[in-house]
Formats: structure tokens, C-alpha cells, sequence
């Protein structure tokens, strides 16, 4: 269903779904934004390192493959996304400067552990 | 277990803060607290519902429909608590002008009950996923239980701290605890929207991570408290200035109209 389709089946969202594509026509082409899959299974993250290219934007598809909800969080990336058990979740992040960004599961922080490496 | 002391803390901590700071100071303006009791459960039950669908909701707007639930939760409670601090500021200066009684229930209400339902999905997921499905229910009820416990014994420690002032400076300092987690629900929702790519992404201006970081106690307490950000961006430093500035603001407008009520009366 496109955004448009999807306004006309729910007027009462039309509103929302008008503010959205204002914002979203400001930040660019998001078909061009690329895309990195990030999968949780286990309660850890594969991959753990991620590399992405500096000064991007780049659009992390998080699956968690798990029957658990888990949260993807980041005090470096300012980025906090809880993903249901057996769901996906999509988190913008970027542009960046080079150099490490930790994140973490919220609900597993021993093992669930990962870096995005901007280079 | 101790992950979820931690989990748990840091989710209720700022609901506590906030709802103890409502409580105190709606006390102080010689109001009952019978708003609480419904506040609570619209609260608790919102948390259950919002924690059940959270699926359904994430997949809203292409993927995008928990940051942009939140970041409305969030820029709502703010709204509520700059309309907040300006009662409190008319209360403070002429006592009964902080406008007609529905008015402060509702903002406290609508508080208390947004800030539930945020926090309280999260704990509900964690402990139905981690306690339930994955049948760790002691570690997770005995975690919680001492994580809640921390953040209720903080929110006590306000409340009473409050209460001991006198009332013009119960509602001073509410007024400011109003502004400033106001402003740091304003900080919460930038998050929400640079992560949905609503706002653009940029480079921070500093790093104070050195100094405080926000992975450490004292940056946890003062990011509840009042929105720290060791990183801040310009567009989440005009956003924070500018809910600072709507509370100063209602403030004033606060003071001078219960002023005015003040010299009518004399």
C-alpha cells in the first residue's frame, strides 16, 4: 500500500501522513538512503560490527529472530528501538564522523553487544 | 538480575520524578490528589495496551509508528508541563489563581498518565518477554521489584523534600522541575524523530561524555532530570532552548496575571 493509497483508507490519519511526507520530502531522496540488516539471534547481534561510510545517512534494518522483544539501544547514536520478538524494526542513523559507535540490547547487555564502525 | 534493576530503574525514574513533583505541588495548591488514583490505572492500562500492540504500531507510517507515537507522547507531556509551570507560577504569587480547578487536574492527569503509559510498555514487554516467554520470572520479578523500589524511594525523597518547603517555594521549585523535565521530554522526542529521519541528523557541536557520561549513574539522573545530551546536535539545542523559553514564558504569564488578580482584590 503507498502513502497515498493508505490516506484515502484512513482519512482520519490524513493529517499525519501529510505532515510525514513534509518532513520527509525536506530530508532527501529516502529511496537512496543504503540499507544495513542487523539480525538478533540468540540475544546477540549479527553483525556485531557493522561498517558504514562517513558523513551518510544509512537506514539499519534491525530483525529480531527471536521468540523475546529486545531493545536496540545506543548512548552514542542517541538511538532507542524496542523490536518485538520475531519482528523488524527500521532505525535511521547518520550522517557521521569516522570512528566507533557502541550499541547494545537494552534487555540483554551482557551479550548483546555490537559497534557501528563509520569510516 | 541485575539487568533488570537497571532496566526497571531507569524506566520508572523519570515517571517517578515527575509524578511525585505533580503530587507535591498539587498539594501545595490545595488541591486533593483524587486525580491520582484514575491517572494511575489510565496510566497502567495504556502501558498494557501500548505494550500488547507495540507491533502493530511500529509497523504504522512504513515502519516508523513507535518513534512517531513517542515522540506525540512526549511533545504532549511537554506541552502539559509548560502549561503546568505557568499555574504554578500564578499560584505562587497569588495563592488560587492558578485558573479553575479542572484545568490543573487535567494537565496533571494527562502527566501522569502519558508518562505511565511510555515507560510502563517497556517494563511490561521485559518482563512478559524475559519473565514469561523466556521463564526467568524470579530473577526478572526480584530485579524489578528492587529497580522499582530505588525509583519510588527517589520519587518519596521529592515529594517530601518538597513538602517541607514553604508553599511559595514548593511551587517555585516545582515550576522549575516542570520546566526542565519538560524540556528533556522535548530532548526525548528529537531522538524519536532523527531516528525516524523527520529531523535531520547532525553533528554534534561537543562531546561531554568525558565529563559526564550518559551510560553512568549521574548521567542517567541528570538525563531524566533535566534532558542531558553529551552530544547535542544545534537542532536539539534550539529545541531545548525554545521549551525552556515556552516555560519561562508561561511563567511570566502566570505571574503577572495572578498579579493582577492580586491589586483587584486589595
Amino acid at each position: 500500500m503507498t502513502r497515498s493509497e493508505r490516506s484515502r483508507a484512513e482519512p482520519g490519519r490524513r493529517w499525519l501522513v501529510a505532515l510525514l511526507l513534509a518532513c520527509s520530502a525536506g530530508s532527501g531522496a529516502v529511496a537512496q538512503t543504503p540499507e544495513v540488516e542487523i539480525q538478533i539471534r540468540e540475544h546477540l547481534f549479527y553483525p556485531a560490527e557493522v561498517r558504514i561510510p562517513a558523513n551518510t545517512k544509512v537506514k539499519l534494518v534491525i530483525r529480531n529472530l527471536d521468540a523475546t522483544p529486545e531493545e536496540f539501544e545506543s548512548y552514542e547514536l542517541n538511538r532507542e528501538k524496542v523490536i518485538v520478538g520475531n519482528s523488524q524494526g527500521i532505525v535511521f542513523i547518520g550522517p557521521l564522523a569516522p570512528g566507533e559507535y557502541p550499541f547494545f540490547g537494552e534487555f540483554n547487555p551482557r551479550t548483546a553487544q555490537g559497534k557501528v564502525i563509520v569510516e | 538480575m541485575i539487568s533488570a534493576v537497571i532496566i526497571v530503574l531507569r524506566e520508572v525514574l523519570e515517571g517517578v520524578l515527575l509524578i511525585c513533583m505533580l503530587m507535591a505541588s498539587a498539594c501545595a495548591m490545595g488541591h486533593r490528589l483524587r486525580w491520582l488514583p484514575p491517572a494511575l490505572i489510565m496510566g497502567f492500562a495504556g502501558a498494557l495496551a501500548y505494550g500488547l500492540f507495540l507491533e502493530p504500531i511500529s509497523m504504522l507510517f512504513d515502519g516508523l509508528g513507535q518513534e512517531i507515537s513517542s515522540a506525540v507522547i512526549l511533545l504532549t507531556t511537554a506541552l502539559a508541563l509548560v502549561v503546568y509551570s505557568g499555574m504554578l507560577a500564578a499560584n505562587a504569587t497569588h495563592a488560587g489563581s492558578s485558573g479553575p480547578a479542572s484545568g490543573v487536574l487535567l494537565v496533571c492527569v494527562t502527566a501522569t498518565t502519558l508518562s505511565l503509559l511510555r515507560e510502563g510498555a517497556e517494563i511490561y514487554l521485559y518482563v512478559y518477554g524475559y519473565g514469561v516467554q523466556a521463564g526467568q520470572m524470579a530473577s526478572v520479578l526480584a530485579g524489578g521489584t528492587i529497580g522499582a523500589g530505588i525509583g519510588l524511594s527517589l520519587g518519596t525523597f521529592l515529594y517530601y523534600g518538597l513538602r517541607a518547603l514553604s508553599r511559595k517555594a514548593c511551587l517555585w521549585a516545582s515550576a522549575a522541575i516542570a520546566m526542565m523535565t519538560g524540556a528533556a521530554q522535548v530532548m526525548q522526542s528529537t531522538y524519536n524523530l532523527e531516528q525516524a529521519d523527520l529531523l535531520p541528523s547532525m553533528q554534534a557541536l561537543w562531546d561531554s561524555s568525558v565529563l559526564v557520561a550518559e551510560s553512568s549513574p549521574a548521567g542517567e539522573i541528570l538525563q531524566a532530570a533535566i534532558g542531558y545530551e553529551a552530544t547535542p546536535t544545534a537542532v536539539q539545542l534550539g529545541l531545548y532552548a525554545a521549551s525552556l523559553l515556552l516555560s519561562l514564558m508561561a511563567m511570566l504569564l502566570g505571574r503577572l496575571y495572578a498579579g493582577k488578580r492580586r491589586e483587584r482584590k486589595a
